[in-house]
């Protein structure tokens, strides 16, 4: 589904992706880790499109079509999604608005109609109710005034309601508490399909006991150092990125 | 520029022209402040960033056309669609001529003409002598009750000869213990060139109030120029709202001056100007007393090579303890053509006031526009999705509630107009 393969990336005379590879199958859940300055989050955004961010070598193909040359609204109607590690607050445009601008957005590129409104709104309180969200932050600015926790939500409320081929989710388990996570997780869990691929980027092994990956990578200076199953992740919790390093440099 | 002045001469036989009436000695006294101090330059302070010189230009070239009032009469599709899209109680002053055939009088309201009982005109202000020198009639409206539905003030003019001029001159009372709603409606069609000035002055009683809402909606070749004054007795309460969509030239002065304790006025409003357009809101507040209150937020939309200006004043007179009066501007430029100079200005003279104000300048929040295009939505809808969330505050306070929809809906298309020319 999604093929990277030497990606080279800078932000202004900075580079920061080295030359990554990286495949991703449908079906598959691959967890990305890494140390803080990695290129964790760098990776999220080229692939959802961020202008900032000049891509000076190699290729990204999402579907056999070279997602490189798609706007980022068009890479979201092809199925990409990006949860973002810091979702910004947009006062003034309505949460349930967004939602259903993106649900319709995606709908009509793949030649569907638009939805009912009122299935719609069903619909997304039966999943926010089961994300542990208050239903009333539909009518709210977009994730203003939404505490650490309910922004993740949010991130995950969009996904589950896109139904994206691709899901990116960049650190969408920070600041939650544990009882948080397994809700979150299990929203995660609800989109497994073997048509749907999921990429976790996290810091900590703690999501990944309820989402478990096919594949683990660790991501250091720009490039992918290591890839294994869970076991790895488990490993890096105990012997720390420095291990990796190491191992790397030696 | 070179500028050019207002023909005197030309003005004098506008007035000849029309008819021998009760308002001639006030037209003549008009004519004769207005030929002593002429009209404001880019030399007045108050007048810094806005020259009338194409509203001289317009007025010259109508003179020497013969100085005739525009009488096509395609206006009235207009003046119907309008009067259609807001259920209010409506007078029309079209093309400078009062037509009150739509309006129903009943116990607690009437209307007169000026020329049924003339009074004074106040000669301090330029531009009102210029209207009280050219006007035709004016509107004098008593309210002396609350009323199902609110008056509506149409001030229409159509543009089809080369260059036009109209005047418009309302007063309004409310009686004291009143709640009035007053839609204020400018608006323009045709081609040519117009030049339209008006002068409102609005007295709320004793423990009454007002809800004004201000529209214009003119033509990209019209300028405008219009004044509210207005006055608060003991305990009243004006709410008002401002929206400039159109119109090549204008300028926008709103004067209220506080003399007794109580008073309370809340006010916004929104220009959104696009390329060719200079939009200019100047207020004044004057806290003669106090308690007295004053908040105003004006927002400002831009685009293309246009400018804006926005300039607040409060001033608070000796005395005048515990006037609280806050002021803000607020400005989202989508181009680097687009210019606005603001300006708060505080004058105070008392010890107990709270006063506060503060402007922005900014531009399209990047990360916003990120997420929303990473949500499917283009570029053009990210945008204006972004800029009416900008609008959305103002617009909500919309205080005349009859008139909500309709001008929440040309906010809408205006600013769907607007981001068309956004560069990508």
């Amino acid at each position: 589904m999604l093929e990277i393969k030497n990606l080279k990336t800078r932000i202004g005379d900075t580079e920061i992706l080295r030359g990554l590879t990286l495949s991703v199958k449908a079906g598959e859940v691959h967890a990305i880790m890494g140390p803080n300055g990695s290129g964790k989050s760098t990776l999220a955004l080229v692939i959802a499109g961020h202008e900032d961010y000049v891509v000076t070598e190699g290729t990204v193909s999402f579907k056999g079509q070279n997602l490189l040359e798609l706007d980022p609204e068009e890479r979201a109607r092809e199925g990409v999604f990006l949860g973002f590690q810091y979702p910004v607050e947009i006062p003034g445009v309505n949460n349930a608005y967004l939602l259903k601008a993106a649900v319709n957005a995606r709908r009509r590129h793949s030649g569907l109609g638009e939805v009912d409104a009122f299935e719609f709104l069903k619909l997304a309180r039966e999943k926010m109710t089961a994300l542990g969200m208050d239903p009333k932050l539909l009518n709210r600015g977009v994730n203003e005034g939404f505490s650490g926790g309910e922004k993740k939500r949010n991130e995950v409320l969009q996904m589950t309601m896109l139904e994206p081929s691709l899901a990116i989710l960049d650190e969408t388990d920070s600041g939650l508490d544990i009882d948080a996570l397994k809700v979150v997780a299990k929203g995660i869990n609800t989109l497994r399909s073997p048509e749907r691929a999921i990429v976790l980027i996290t810091h900590y092994q703690r999501l990944l006991d309820y989402v478990e990956p096919d594949f683990v990578h660790v991501l250091s200076d720009g490039k992918i150092v290591r890839s294994g199953d869970k076991s790895l992740a488990l490993e890096l919790e105990e012997r720390g990125y420095e291990w990796v390093r190491e191992a790397v440099n030696a | 520029m070179k500028h050019e002045l207002l023909s005197i001469d030309g003005v004098r036989d506008a007035v000849r022209r029309l008819p021998d009436d009760a308002l001639t000695p006030i037209r003549e006294a008009a004519l004769a402040h207005l030929d002593e101090h002429g009209l404001p330059t880019l030399r007045d302070e108050d007048w810094k960033y806005t020259d009338l010189g194409p509203a001289i230009d317009i007025s010259n070239r109508w003179f020497a056309a013969g100085a005739r009032p525009d009488t096509s009469d395609d206006i009235a599709a207009s003046v119907d669609l309008i009067t259609a899209s807001i259920d209010a109680n409506w007078l029309v002053i079209a093309n400078g001529l009062i037509d009150d055939s739509r309006i129903t009088i009943d116990n607690g309201l009437e209307v007169l003409r000026f020329s049924d009982s003339p009074t004074a005109v106040n000669m301090e202000r330029p531009l009102a002598n210029l209207n009280a020198a050219l006007l035709r009639d004016g509107l004098r409206i008593e309210i002396s009750a609350t009323m199902e539905k609110p008056i509506g003030l149409l001030i229409i003019d159509s543009a089809n000869s080369a260059a036009g001029v109209s005047q418009a001159s309302i007063e309004i009372s409310v009686a004291p213990g009143c709640d009035a709603e007053i839609i204020e409606y400018q608006a323009s069609t045709g081609e040519g060139d117009h030049y339209a000035n008006s002068v409102v002055a609005l007295h709320i009683g004793q423990g009454a109030s007002a809800s004004y809402v201000r529209l214009q909606n003119r033509g990209k070749r019209h300028v405008q120029t219009g004044r509210l004054s207005a006055t608060l007795d003991v305990d009243s309460k004006l709410i008002m709202g401002s929206y400039d969509l159109g119109g090549r030239l204008v300028r926008n002065d709103v004067d209220i001056d506080m003399s007794e304790p109580g008073a309370e006025v809340i006010f916004s409003g929104l220009y959104i100007a696009g390329d060719g357009q200079h939009i200019d809101n100047h207020t004044k507040v004057d806290h003669r007393v106090g308690p007295t209150t004053s908040s105003q937020e004006y927002r400002g939309i831009l685009n293309g090579n246009c400018r804006c200006v926005w300039n607040g004043k409060a001033i608070v007179h000796k005395g005048a303890d515990g006037t609280d009066a806050s002021q803000a501007n607020h400005n989202l430029l989508l181009s680097d053509k687009a210019e606005i100079d603001t300006k708060p200005e505080l004058e105070i003279y008392a010890d107990d006031v709270k006063c506060s104000h503060g402007t922005t300048i900014g531009q399209l929040d990047e990360a916003a526009l990120f997420y929303l295009r990473t949500r499917g939505l283009d570029k053009r809808r990210a945008t204006v999705i972004l800029t009416r969330a900008f609008a959305v505050d103002i617009v909500d306070r919309i205080p005349v509630a009859a008139a909500k929809d309709a001008i929440a809906s040309l906010v809408e298309s205006r600013l769907a107009d607007l981001v068309q020319d956004v560069a990508p």
